[in-house]
C-alpha cells in the first residue's frame, strides 16, 4: 500500500502542465550512472499483513506480569487521558510551531509545561524539552563551560553509567576535560578550571544525596562553579526537596516517568531547568507569552531564537532543533491528571513499597543491603546466588532487577532493585519468596 | 493586558484527586525515620484539577492548532507528509511499548532494528546503521564525531569541515559541537557547489570533509555530485550526507552511490513518523564498511540466527544517548517501509518531485523563482517582485487566513525573503490546486489591498504576535 492519492490520469495531466512527457524527465539532473534500477526490498504489505508482521516481532519480546527493574526507565501508571490527548492529531501531526498564530494550542500547552516544570522543580525557568535525561545532562555541562568560559567538569560517581558515557562523548567533541570522582575526592579535585560539578540524586544506586553538603564543598572552594543535578525518576519530587530550594544552578531529569511508555528506552523526555540569570545561555526551544502587535490579545510564540541554530548557525549555543514536544505534552497532562495530591501519594507509595521490600530482603540470610544513605524507590542488594535469583524471577513472570555487573563488572553479586506504586502486594510477596528460596541457608539445605 | 486566554492553572479546583494511585496494600514506615527532614519537600505547588476540566482544556487547545490531518502543510525542508494511522497502532502494541530497555528477553526489538537497518542499507547504499540518535541534528553530531574519531585514530589533524552556504542551520551548529571549525562554500549561480573552490579548500590539508544535502535546500540536485565526492576523497576527506532531503531520492538514487560515506536520516520526515509538534524524532546514521567500528555503542549485529549487540569496541565514539534510541519512533518508520515496499518507496520519490514541479510551474507565473529549473522535492521563491512593500512574512501570515499552513520562510539564507515550498507526495492535485489558488489570490491582494496582508492573519485564534516584545521581556512561565 502507499499513501499517494494520484491515479495515472492525474499524473499525466500534471506532467503536461509541467511540460514534460515522462516521470523520468523529472530526474534528468541525476547522472545516468546514479539512477537506481530497483530497490532490492520486498513488495508492500496491506494493513492486516503489516499488523501481523509486527505482531509476530512483538511476540518475540517478553512482557512480564510485574517488574523490579528500573535503572533509568520506570513503570508508573499512566492515566488514560494522557494517550487520549496526545493522540489528538492537531497536536501529534503538527510541526514545530514556527507559525505562531496557527499553532496557539500547542504553544500554550508548552508554556503550561514550562510553568508546571518550574512549579515542580522550583527552578526559575524550564525549556520546552531536550531529547532525554542523558543528553540534557550533556548539554547542561556544555552550557556551564560556556557560561564560565572554563574547560573542565567534574562528575560524581553515582550518575547513571550510560549518562556518564554520553557526557563523555559530548565533552570529547568539544575538548572539555572530564573526570569522574567520588564525593570525598571533590574538595581536592576542584580547581580554577572547573566549570561545573555534576551529580545525580537519587543516584544510580538509589542513594539520596546531601545536596547542601555537596554545594558547600563546591561553593566554598570555587564560588562561581556551577552545580548541576540530574534525576532519572522525578516522581520523587512529590516528597523530596525541589532543586530550586537548594544551591542547584541547572537541574535536568529524565521525564519518562511522567506518562511516557518505556518503549524499549525511547522516546523519553529531557527536562531542562535553570536559574533565571542563565536564560540566554540555555539550549533548546523556549515559548514565551506576548501580545498582538495591533491589539490587546495575548498569545504565545517561540522566543529567544537568536540562541538557536536556524538563526545563528555555528554560533548557536546548541545544534538542537527537534525536541520532544509530544513527550512534554504527555508529562504536562500526566502531572495535571495526578495533581498535587496524586504526585505526593505516588511518591510516598514508591518510597513505602521499596522500603518494605528492602526491609524484607535484609532479613533473609545472605542478602545484604548496600546503601548507607537514605533511598527512594531503588536500592542495592548483594545476593547470595544472583544467577539463581534472576532466573527464578523470570520463571515466575517477574522482570528481575538489574545486575549491576552489567555496568560495574566488579559488583558481581549485586542487584539494583526498583519498586514502584505498580508493584502489588502479591508480586512483592512472590519476589521475597523467590529471594528466600535462593538464600544461603536454602541453598545449603538443598 | 486583557486576557483572552485561560491557562490550565486558572482552573484549579482544589479538590484532591486520587483517581490514578493504586490502593496501598503494605505496612508503612514513618518517612521521618528514614529521610532527614532537610531532604523533604514541604510545599508542592501543583494544581489539583478535575479530569473533565483537563480534557476539555486540551481539546479546546487542540482546536487552536494545525496539523497535517487538518490540511496542506507546505513547509520546505520539513517533509510534512501524511502520518499513516496504522503506525500509531503498531507502536502501541504492549509487547513493544511496555518493554524495558535493560531487559534480557528483547529479541523482537533487536530483530526489528536489525531488519530495519538492513532495509535502510539498501535504500541508502550504506553498510551499517545505528538508531541511537534521537533526531536529525543529533544524527549530524554523531556522524561528525565519527569523522573526528576516524582521523584521530589515524593521528591526522583535520579540524575543519566544508559546508555550503545553502546548508541547513543544524549543519554548522553540529559541526561546532563536534569541535570542527567551518569553511563556508558559496554556491555558484546554478545553486551548486563550485568545484574549483572545493578543490582549493580541500588542498589546505586540514579539512576533514564536506557536509552536503543533495538535493540541496534550493531543491536542486547537484549534477556534479560524483566529482564533489571524488575531490573530497582524493584529498583524504570524508563525505557526509544530510538526509533531511532524502524523500525525493527514495528508490531513485542512493547517497552511497553518489559517493557519500556517512548518512543521517530523519525518520520523522522521509519515513512518515509524526512530527509531534517538534518531536520526538529519530535520526539514524548509516556508514560505509570502514566506518562501522566507529558507530556508537551498542551496535546491533546478527552473527547467526539470534540478533545480538556489541557493547565493547575501542574505535567506537561511545554513547550518544542512553539506551537504544527512540524505539517508539523506529517502529513506526519500519512499519512504513514494510507497507510501501520497493515499488511504493519509488513512487514516493516520483510523486514528491511531480508535486513540487507542478507547484513550481504554476506559482512562478506570479512569484519570482530565482533558480528556475526542474526541482526535486522543493523549490524556493523570493520576495523580489512582491508589490507595495509586502514582505515574505506578510504573505505567510495571509496564507494562514485561508486555512492553510505557510511555507518555510526566510530560509535558505542565500535567497532574499525566501518562500520555501515542499508539498510531499501525499497531497492530491485538488489540494495543490487550492494552494495555487490561495497563493494567486494573496498576490492579487498584495497588489490591490496590501493592508489585508499587513494586518494578517485575521482568521486565526490570535492576530499577528509581537516577537520583539517576547524576546525583549521574556515571559516563559506563569
Amino acid at each position: 500500500m502507499d499513501f499517494v492519492p494520484h491515479d495515472e490520469k492525474i499524473v499525466h495531466e500534471m506532467l503536461n502542465v509541467i511540460g514534460i512527457n515522462d516521470l523520468d524527465d523529472l530526474f534528468k539532473d541525476i547522472p545516468q550512472e546514479l539512477h537506481l534500477d530497483k530497490l532490492n526490498l520486498p513488495s508492500g504489505l496491506s494493513e492486516p499483513d503489516l499488523f501481523h508482521e509486527l505482531e509476530k516481532l512483538a511476540n518475540k519480546n517478553k512482557l512480564h506480569l510485574s517488574s523490579f527493574l528500573g535503572a533509568g526507565c520506570y513503570y508508573h501508571y499512566i492515566p488514560s487521558l494522557v494517550d487520549f490527548i496526545i493522540s489528538r492529531s492537531e497536536f501529534y501531526t503538527s510541526y514545530t510551531p514556527y507559525q505562531a498564530e496557527a499553532s496557539q494550542g500547542y504553544l500554550q500547552a508548552i508554556y503550561e509545561y514550562q510553568t508546571i516544570i518550574s512549579q515542580l522543580t522550583q527552578m526559575d525557568i524550564a525549556n520546552a524539552s531536550m531529547y532525554d535525561g542523558s543528553t540534557a545532562l550533556a548539554e547542561a555541562a556544555i552550557m556551564a563551560t560556556n557560561i564560565l568560559r572554563k574547560n573542565s567538569i567534574i562528575l560524581l560517581e553515582g550518575i547513571h553509567p550510560e549518562y556518564i558515557e554520553v557526557v563523555k562523548t559530548y565533552c570529547w567533541g568539544q575538548n572539555i576535560n572530564f573526570k569522574v570522582i567520588s564525593e570525598d575526592m571533590l574538595g581536592n579535585e576542584l580547581n580554577e578550571n572547573t566549570a561545573a560539578v555534576l551529580f545525580q540524586s537519587p543516584n544510580f544506586f538509589g542513594n539520596i544525596e546531601d545536596t547542601t553538603k555537596i554545594a558547600k564543598i563546591v561553593k566554598d572552594k570555587i564560588p562561581e562553579c556551577l552545580l548541576i543535578q540530574v534525576m532519572t525518576d522525578p516522581t520523587c519530587l512529590g516528597i523530596l526537596i525541589p532543586p530550586g530550594l537548594t544551591d542547584i544552578d541547572i537541574f535536568v531529569a529524565e521525564g519518562q516517568s511522567f506518562g511516557i511508555n518505556p518503549s524499549f528506552g525511547g522516546p523519553g523526555l529531557g527536562i531542562f531547568t535553570a536559574k533565571q540569570k542563565y536564560l540566554r545561555k540555555m539550549p533548546g526551544r523556549l515559548v514565551g507569552k506576548t501580545k498582538e502587535i495591533n491589539g490587546d490579545g495575548i498569545g504565545f510564540i517561540l522566543t529567544l531564537q537568536a540562541r538557536e541554530q536556524h538563526i545563528r548557525r555555528e554560533k548557536a549555543i546548541s545544534n538542537i532543533c527537534t525536541n520532544q514536544a509530544l513527550c512534554s505534552l504527555s508529562a504536562l497532562v500526566y502531572l495535571l491528571s495526578i495533581g498535587k495530591t496524586g504526585l505526593k501519594e505516588i511518591a510516598l507509595q514508591n518510597f513505602q513499597k521499596a522500603h518494605y521490600v528492602k526491609k524484607k530482603l535484609s532479613l533473609i540470610p545472605g542478602y545484604k543491603i548496600l546503601n548507607k544513605k537514605p533511598t527512594y524507590n531503588e536500592f542495592l542488594v548483594r545476593c547470595p546466588n544472583i544467577d539463581d535469583f534472576i532466573e527464578k524471577c523470570k520463571e515466575n513472570n517477574i522482570l528481575p532487577p538489574l545486575r549491576v555487573s552489567k555496568y560495574y563488572p566488579n559488583m558481581k553479586d549485586v542487584a539494583l532493585v526498583c519498586v514502584t506504586e505498580m508493584n502489588k502486594r502479591s508480586s512483592i510477596d512472590k519476589f521475597i519468596q523467590i529471594a528466600q528460596s535462593t538464600s544461603e541457608q536454602q541453598m545449603e539445605g538443598n | 493586558m486583557t486576557s483572552n486566554v485561560t491557562l490550565i492553572f486558572d482552573k484549579s479546583s482544589g479538590n484532591a484527586q486520587k483517581n490514578f494511585t493504586p490502593k496501598m496494600d503494605i505496612e508503612e514506615v514513618e518517612l521521618q525515620d528514614i529521610i532527614p527532614k532537610s531532604f523533604q519537600r514541604i510545599d508542592l505547588p501543583l494544581p489539583d484539577i478535575h479530569e473533565v476540566e483537563i480534557v476539555r482544556h486540551y481539546i479546546d487547545l487542540s482546536k487552536k492548532n494545525y496539523g497535517v490531518d487538518d490540511g496542506f502543510y507546505p513547509l520546505g525542508s520539513c517533509t510534512m507528509k501524511y502520518n499513516p494511522k496504522i503506525n500509531e497502532i503498531v507502536a502501541r502494541i504492549p509487547k513493544f511499548s511496555q518493554i524495558h530497555p535493560l531487559q534480557d528477553e528483547n529479541q523482537g526489538c533487536l530483530e526489528l532494528m536489525f531488519k530495519f537497518s538492513k532495509a535502510l542499507e539498501e535504500i541508502t547504499g550504506m553498510d551499517g546503521f545505528t538508531f541511537q540518535p534521537a533526531a536529525g541534528a543529533h544524527g549530524e553530531l554523531t556522524g561528525l564525531l565519527i569523522i573526528k574519531k576516524y582521523f584521530e585514530d589515524k593521528n591526522m589533524k583535520k579540524d575543519k569541515i566544508i559546508i555550503p552556504d545553502s546548508a541547513h542551520g543544524t549543519n554548522p551548529a553540529s559541526a561546532k559541537m563536534a569541535g570542527f571549525s567551518i569553511v563556508e562554500l558559496q554556491s555558484n549561480t546554478d545553486g551548486e557547489v563550485p568545484l574549483d573552490h572545493l578543490k582549493f579548500a580541500m588542498q589546505e590539508g586540514d579539512v576533514a570533509g564536506i557536509m552536503l544535502t543533495n538535493p540541496n535546500t534550493l531543491g536542486v540536485f547537484d549534477r556534479q555530485i560524483k566529482d564533489i565526492t571524488r575531490i573530497v576523497h582524493e584529498n583524504g576527506g570524508l563525505c557526509y550526507y544530510d538526509g533531511a532531503n532524502l524523500n525525493p531520492m527514495l528508490g531513485i538514487c542512493r547517497p552511497g552511490d553518489m559517493g557519500f560515506d556517512i548518512v543521517h536520516l530523519n525518520l520523522h520526515k522521509t519515513f512518515s513518523t509524526p512530527h509531534g509538534g517538534g518531536g520526538p524524532g529519530s535520526g539514524p546514521i548509516g556508514v560505509i564498511e570502514k566506518l562501522i567500528p566507529y558507530l556508537p555503542k551498542p551496535y546491533i549485529i546478527s552473527p547467526e540466527k539470534v540478533v545480538n549487540y556489541r557493547e565493547n569496541n575501542d574505535n567506537s565514539i561511545g554513547r550518544i544517548k542512553a539506551f537504544w534510541g527512540n524505539f517508539g519512533v523506529i517502529i513506526r518508520a519500519y512499519a512504513y517501509i514494510l507497507a510501501l515496499g520497493a515499488e511504493g518507496l519509488k513512487r514516493v520519490g516520483q510523486m514528491a518531485v511531480l508535486n513540487a514541479n507542478y507547484l513550481r510551474i504554476l506559482l512562478k507565473k506570479k512569484y519570482n523563482l530565482p533558480y528556475d529549473r526542474i526541482c526535486q522535492h522543493e523549490f524556493v521563491l523570493s520576495d523580489k517582485n512582491l508589490p507595495n512593500d509586502i514582505t515574505t512574512e506578510d504573505i505567510a501570515k495571509r496564507i494562514l487566513d485561508y486555512g492553510l499552513y505557510a511555507p518555510t520562510i526566510y530560509f535558505p539564507l542565500i535567497i532574499n525573503g525566501a518562500i520555501m515550498i515542499e508539498p510531499t507526495e501525499t497531497e492530491s492535485k485538488t489540494s495543490l490546486d487550492y494552494f495555487i489558488e490561495v497563493m494567486e489570490k494573496v498576490f492579487e491582494e498584495a497588489q490591490n489591498n496590501p493592508d489585508l496582508l499587513k494586518n494578517a492573519p485575521n482568521n486565526t485564534p490570535v492576530k499577528r504576535l509581537d516577537a520583539v516584545l517576547a524576546a525583549r521581556k521574556p515571559k516563559l512561565r506563569d
